[in-house]
């Protein structure tokens, strides 16, 4: 009896009601993946410190770091004079401001409550914040797309998958980081607004479409999936009023809204990237409309109409179309979106498209090391969706499809690929344990065994074998997800540590030694020339004014530096002179093995510095060996071993034992003794070199005085 | 001409209202009998020390002397300090800034003496004075592999407005490379004595030594941690090593802030709710540091009132402020404090006297907790309260449901109590053989029992007027319950015949562990039925 009792006790959780169950679980599950997917993005600040990481984040730092001092108008209005010398850049009309707008208004809230936080923790801690975001957002969408059992798998799954941490560790201040919680915001409104036709959910939709706008580029993938998914409900007959309400309503709002970032401007309605969603707008409302004139007219009568309209509407639209295109009212079609319908198009027509590593297209393995588990379930997923069509589960069909696609094209868009991997992938683990787990029967197996099913003689074994591969599964993901963002995700790039020989710890910090340098020590208007990879570092750390930087929205500017860079000294000197250059910077990584320097980078500069007129000089084939090698070695082209970048690479290493064993002026990276060991610099004077060589700064030498 | 009198009084006036105190005259009477002055040109902060012998050579007794700073130096002076020499023991003397009428060039420190120097008698005064910033770089510009030398421009006498019998000047140089010295003879150069040298600027790193008990030291700029730093922790003190990001060649800058926390227990002193803070005014950085402008800062808690500032050497003191941080209301004060120019004998400790009241540490938990009730009550009444404008009955009539469901639940975990009760009862009455007061229990225990079957029964019927599938569940355990009162009678029925000897022991037991395991099933069954509820 007093068994029974102490057992009646135990059991109040089974007590609470199904609806109180059923809360507290999802509470839990989802509040241990939002805690989770904050924190598993902190390892580079648990190994280093909170610092901004590599390349771009430092610039949306410095105009966050902007935004917050000077206030919003003076942001909006900013010349920036710092960057692309002589020219200058427009800073406030050419970014996507929502990050920055957003952390300086988390700032500016935290110090109105007291809460006397840097801006730099915040930028550093929001991406970990906004994917913890994410997951409740994953959560939303879903539970809209199929049921809450998919919604919690999935929302656990994002919480995780490298694909998405590789843009959203702590410090890694970038748009990305909040635009997948404003792209699955609107999608999942997107799908409330259609299954319920109302226009509230359409102008939420529209409202945080406004807010991915205003935070990242990729917005355009947005704009393009929406109309597909009302064009392929039309097709497959699933059109319906509540699809006409919330098209018609997002699309209105949501372009009026995104004209007013001004970077967007009028590209809405003149782009051909956005001319989709025009296009499906009108069609919408043809829809409509010929539905209605159906309802009114005769079968005859309406087939002779609508014919005779199709005609009509068909012939005006594309000469309008063309008209607008040769007039130029509609815009050609940008290189990068080129490049992701055609994989080749950069690499043979834009090189500095096509130097970016990011944009290069995503190899096989990437995929597994990004989505692991989630490249298998993925097609389950989509199996499980085909099995019960529906409305929204066009519309996850549509975006895995297209997903997959531009996730093959570019690395990057990897990025877009991960939560439709973790969304479809929930619903294929959700819908395999539900169906299995009812065949489960663990309260009742005595009776059970006694009267077995005679069509499915082991039922429960299967049911717990499947349940049991399911959850090795899941525990394999949840241990290589938390394995790659240990090791391939959670360093900060501006800091490098090395093991040492006995264990401990070396950390290169060269790049900020450099930067910090010339904050300090040059005069406050120098011009810094380097290869625009380190553009937005230095005006970020060192606050100099550069000549090309991350942007690269200057073809030819950037082209002049690489011509400089490849050039011979005294006709660098003239290209030096010409943009008023006082200082060159170059990473030299020979010394330290660090790999991704400007050496290695060097082809590209050629490339890139012959790819205009006044380039044409530079040829690729004149910096190879007459075997067609890239050699820096006694074999290497003459032109090469005398351009500028090489000379400013390895002054004085010709004299620097690098490795035991090894000559003289032993390139670590090139695993090669270098070629030409015993020069001095005419034009350059050494200003400054880092503590392990990576950073090298010369001081470009006045002219000399006249008679000497 | 009576104009320009009164233009000439005036102007004195002024003169007088500027200076505050009246001008020093000097005392003919004194002379410096002998004064050796050694400048120690060794660090980039030269010292001078003079020993000076003084005599008076007046009637009156003397109680206080005059020193000059030489004119060329005294804008770069620092710290001025002096002692008096008798036998071993030195005496800090006081030494406070005045005016001399007539003879406006340099400066002037008044000294008092130890003790009243009468006629004829002789006293001998070590003073010591540091300057910053004389020495110059010459040439100011080289470039980066050439040597720096500096200059140094001083008196090689002694500046002093008495009459002076023999002074000895000795300077002492870092290094025996000398450029150039000045030839007033007689000389002699042996070593390190008169001799110019070059000076190597700053040192590339120093150590800085901690408090023990400093924990959390940071080592940072503007652009994040300085990763060339070490820590190390000893028993006595934490040694931090200053690495700065590049080695400081000349002319070269950094920039840098450090910090650290130490425990209060170590500088704050209290009695009641009157606190004093005794903290050093500058600390040590390095050997041989000189602090071209220092502000010292120091936030007071939330509610410090009566706040006594007292510095060892005069500071200006800045208007004070408020801060705003974590959990403020009413913001801290700041008081603020600067002085320029500052060498290693400025590291003394300034006392702060404030009042705090205790109940004043309250004040942030309470707000925490505050605000937390503010949230859980806003939440509540989110919860508890309807909003919606129009009435959804289905989630109505739910929610009553649920709500009845519960009182079930709760009542019949009181009946299931009973159960133990009637249990515990037939025990006792086993054992005492009592039959009077078993009696009496039961029929307590019957009515407890009857009271909540009705309770119970009330609400099922209340459950089948939502019409709802829990009704039936209700009567099914009503049911179930009827049942397991069945058991209890005839165990109680049992146990009557087993005490009035109608039935056998071991017939008792089995029926006794029969009627358990059919109670047992039926209890499963109940259990199963209320978590299906």
């Amino acid at each position: 009896m007093t068994m029974a009792h102490g057992g009646y006790k135990k059991q109040w959780l089974l007590r609470m009601s199904h609806e109180k169950q059923d809360t507290l679980l999802k509470l839990m599950i989802l509040t241990i993946a939002a805690i989770l997917s904050f924190s598993t993005r902190l390892f580079s600040v648990l190994r280093f410190e909170s610092v901004i990481h590599e390349f771009d984040p430092y610039f949306n730092y410095r105009t966050t770091r902007f935004l917050t001092e000077e206030g919003f108008y003076n942001f909006h209005n900013w010349f920036d004079d710092r960057a692309w010398y002589p020219l200058g850049r427009i800073i406030g009309g050419t970014i996507y401001p929502g990050l920055m707008v957003t952390s300086a208004v988390i700032y500016h809230f935290m110090h109105f409550v007291n809460l006397t936080i840097d801006i730099r923790n915040v930028c550093v801690f929001l991406a970990p914040l906004f994917s913890s975001l994410t997951t409740l957002v994953t959560y939303l969408f879903t539970k809209e797309l199929m049921d809450v059992g998919a919604g919690l798998v999935a929302a656990a799954m994002i919480s995780i998958v490298p694909g998405y941490i590789s843009r959203s560790v702590a410090g890694s201040y970038d748009n990305e980081g909040i635009a997948i919680f404003c792209m699955l915001l609107t999608y999942a409104m997107w799908i409330r607004s259609v299954k319920t036709g109302s226009v509230f959910w359409s102008v939420i939709c529209a409202l945080s479409y406004f807010y991915m706008v205003s935070s990242w580029g990729g917005y355009v993938f947005l704009i393009n999936l929406i109309p597909l998914h009302v064009l392929v409900l039309m097709l497959t007959g699933r059109f319906s009023h509540r699809v006409y309400v919330a098209y018609s309503t997002v699309y209105c709002l949501g372009t009026i809204l995104s004209m007013q970032i001004s970077f967007v401007g009028f590209q809405p309605v003149q782009s051909s990237e956005h001319m989709a969603a025009l296009g499906v707008f009108g069609l919408c409302q043809i829809h409509v409309f010929v539905d209605y004139v159906r309802s009114k007219l005769t079968h005859d009568q309406f087939t002779i109409l609508f014919r005779s309209l199709i005609l009509l509407a068909g012939t005006l639209g594309l000469s309008v179309f063309g008209i607008a295109t040769a007039l130029g009212k509609i815009s050609p079609w940008t290189g990068r979106f080129y490049s992701l319908l055609d994989p080749s198009y950069a690499k043979n027509n834009i090189p500095i498209i096509a130097s970016v590593s990011e944009h290069q297209p995503t190899t096989w393995s990437s995929f597994y090391f990004d989505l692991q588990l989630l490249v298998f379930l993925f097609p389950a997923g989509l199996y499980f969706c085909f099995k019960k069509l529906t409305d929204a589960n066009i519309f996850i069909i549509m975006y895995g499809v297209t997903s997959i696609y531009f996730a093959g094209v570019m690395v990057r868009l990897m990025l877009v690929l991960a939560p439709v991997m973790c969304i479809l992938s929930g619903i294929a683990v959700s819908a395999t344990l539900t169906t299995f787990m009812k065949n489960l029967d663990v309260s009742r197996r005595e009776k059970k065994s006694k009267r077995r099913d005679t069509n499915y003689p082991i039922k429960n074994e299967v049911a717990t074998g499947v349940v049991i591969m399911m959850t090795l599964f899941l525990l394999t993901y949840t241990f290589h997800c938390t394995w790659v963002t240990s090791e391939a995700y959670s360093s900060p790039s501006i800091v490098l540590a090395a093991r040492a020989s006995d264990g401990g710890r070396i950390i290169f910090d060269d790049f900020r030694e450099a930067y910090y340098w010339l904050r300090h020590n040059t005069p406050e208007d120098s011009k810094v020339m380097s290869w625009w990879d380190y553009g937005y570092q230095i005006t970020a750390m060192a606050n100099r004014t550069i000549l090309v930087d991350n942007n690269t929205w200057n073809n030819t500017h950037i082209s002049r530096v690489g011509q400089a860079m490849a050039s011979t000294e005294d006709k660098a000197y003239e290209i030096m002179r010409e943009l008023d250059v006082n200082y060159v910077l170059v990473i030299f990584g020979g010394l330290a093995g660090y790999s991704s320097d400007d050496i290695n980078k060097f082809l590209w500069m050629v490339r890139i510095g012959g790819s205009t007129d006044r380039g044409q000089h530079i040829k690729e084939h004149d910096y190879y060996t007459p075997q067609g090698e890239f050699k820096i070695d006694k074999d290497g082209s003459q032109v090469l071993l005398n351009c500028l970048m090489y000379k400013m690479c390895y002054y004085r290493f010709g004299s620097v034992y690098t490795e035991a064993g090894k000559p003289t002026g032993y390139d670590r990276v090139r695993n090669t003794e270098i070629g030409n060991k015993d020069f001095e610099l005419d034009v350059l004077e050494e200003a400054y070199t880092t503590e392990h060589w990576l950073v090298r700064i010369y001081k470009v030498k006045d002219l000399e005085n006249r008679g000497i | 001409m009576e104009r320009l009198c009164l233009e000439l009084l005036a102007l004195s006036i002024l003169l007088a209202c500027c200076f505050g105190a009246s001008p020093e005259s000097v005392n003919g009477d004194l002379v410096i009998k002998k004064v050796e002055n050694t400048i120690d040109l060794t660090t980039h902060l030269p010292k001078i020390s003079s020993s000076i012998i003084l005599e008076n050579e007046g009637k009156a007794g003397v109680r206080s002397f005059l020193f000059a700073v030489d004119p060329t130096l005294s804008d770069t002076l620092s710290y001025i300090g002096a002692v008096a020499k008798s036998g071993d023991d030195d005496h800090k003397l006081k030494v406070t800034a005045a005016k001399v009428a007539n003879n406006p060039k340099g400066k002037f420190f008044l000294i008092d003496l130890p003790s009243l120097l009468d006629q004829g008698k002789e006293s001998t005064i070590d003073v010591e004075t540091v300057y910053s910033h004389s020495l110059r770089p010459y040439p100011a510009e080289i470039t980066q592999s050439e040597k720096q030398f500096v200059q140094f421009t001083g008196n090689s006498h002694f500046y002093s407005p008495y009459r002076i019998v023999s002074t000895t000047t000795t300077v002492n140089c870092a290094s025996s490379n000398i450029e150039s010295y000045t030839k007033n003879k007689p000389i002699s150069t042996q070593d390190n004595s008169i001799t110019y040298g070059a000076y190597e600027n700053l040192q590339p790193f120093s150590q800085m030594v901690l408090p023990a008990a400093a924990s959390d030291v940071y080592y940072r700029d503007e652009i994040g941690n300085i990763s060339t730093s070490n820590l190390r922790e000893l028993d006595d003190m934490v040694e931090v090593e200053l690495r700065p990001r590049f080695p400081l060649f000349g002319g070269w800058k950094t920039h840098y802030t450090v910090g650290y926390n130490v425990p209060s227990y170590q500088y704050l002193y209290n009695s009641g709710d009157e606190y004093i803070l005794r903290m050093r005014f500058v600390d040590h950085v390095y050997d041989d540091q000189v602090i071209d402008h220092a502000k010292v800062k120091i936030i007071l808690p939330e509610g410090a009132r009566n706040i006594q500032f007292k510095s060892p050497f005069p500071v200006q003191r800045d208007q004070d402020q408020l801060h705003f941080t974590y959990l403020d209301t009413i913001g801290r004060p700041v008081i603020i404090a600067s002085k320029s120019d500052l060498v290693e004998q400025h590291i003394q400790d300034f006392e702060l006297r404030y009042t705090f009241p205790k109940y004043m540490l309250l004040q942030e938990p309470l707000l925490v907790v505050g605000a937390f009730y503010l949230l859980f009550v806003m939440i509540i009444i989110y919860v508890r309260l309807d909003f919606s404008i129009t009435r959804d009955e289905a989630r109505e009539a739910r929610l009553r449901i649920a709500g009845l469901v519960e009182q079930i639940q709760t009542i019949h975990d009181c009946r299931s109590a009973l159960y133990q009760s009637y249990d515990d009862a037939i025990n006792k009455f086993k054992n005492s053989k009592d039959a009077t007061s078993f009696t009496s229990n039961r029929k307590k225990i019957d009515a407890d029992y009857k009271q909540m079957t009705q309770q119970i029964a009330g609400l099922a019927s209340k459950l089948k007027a939502e019409n709802s599938d829990a009704a039936e569940k209700v009567t099914e355990l009503q049911k179930l319950d009827a049942a397991v009162k069945d058991q209890v009678t005839m165990e109680v029925q049992c146990v009557e015949r087993l005490i009035a000897g109608k039935m056998k022991k071991d017939q008792y037991v089995e029926m006794e562990s029969n009627l358990k395991s059919k109670k047992e099933d039926l209890y499963q069954k109940m259990e199963a039925l209320l978590s299906s509820l």
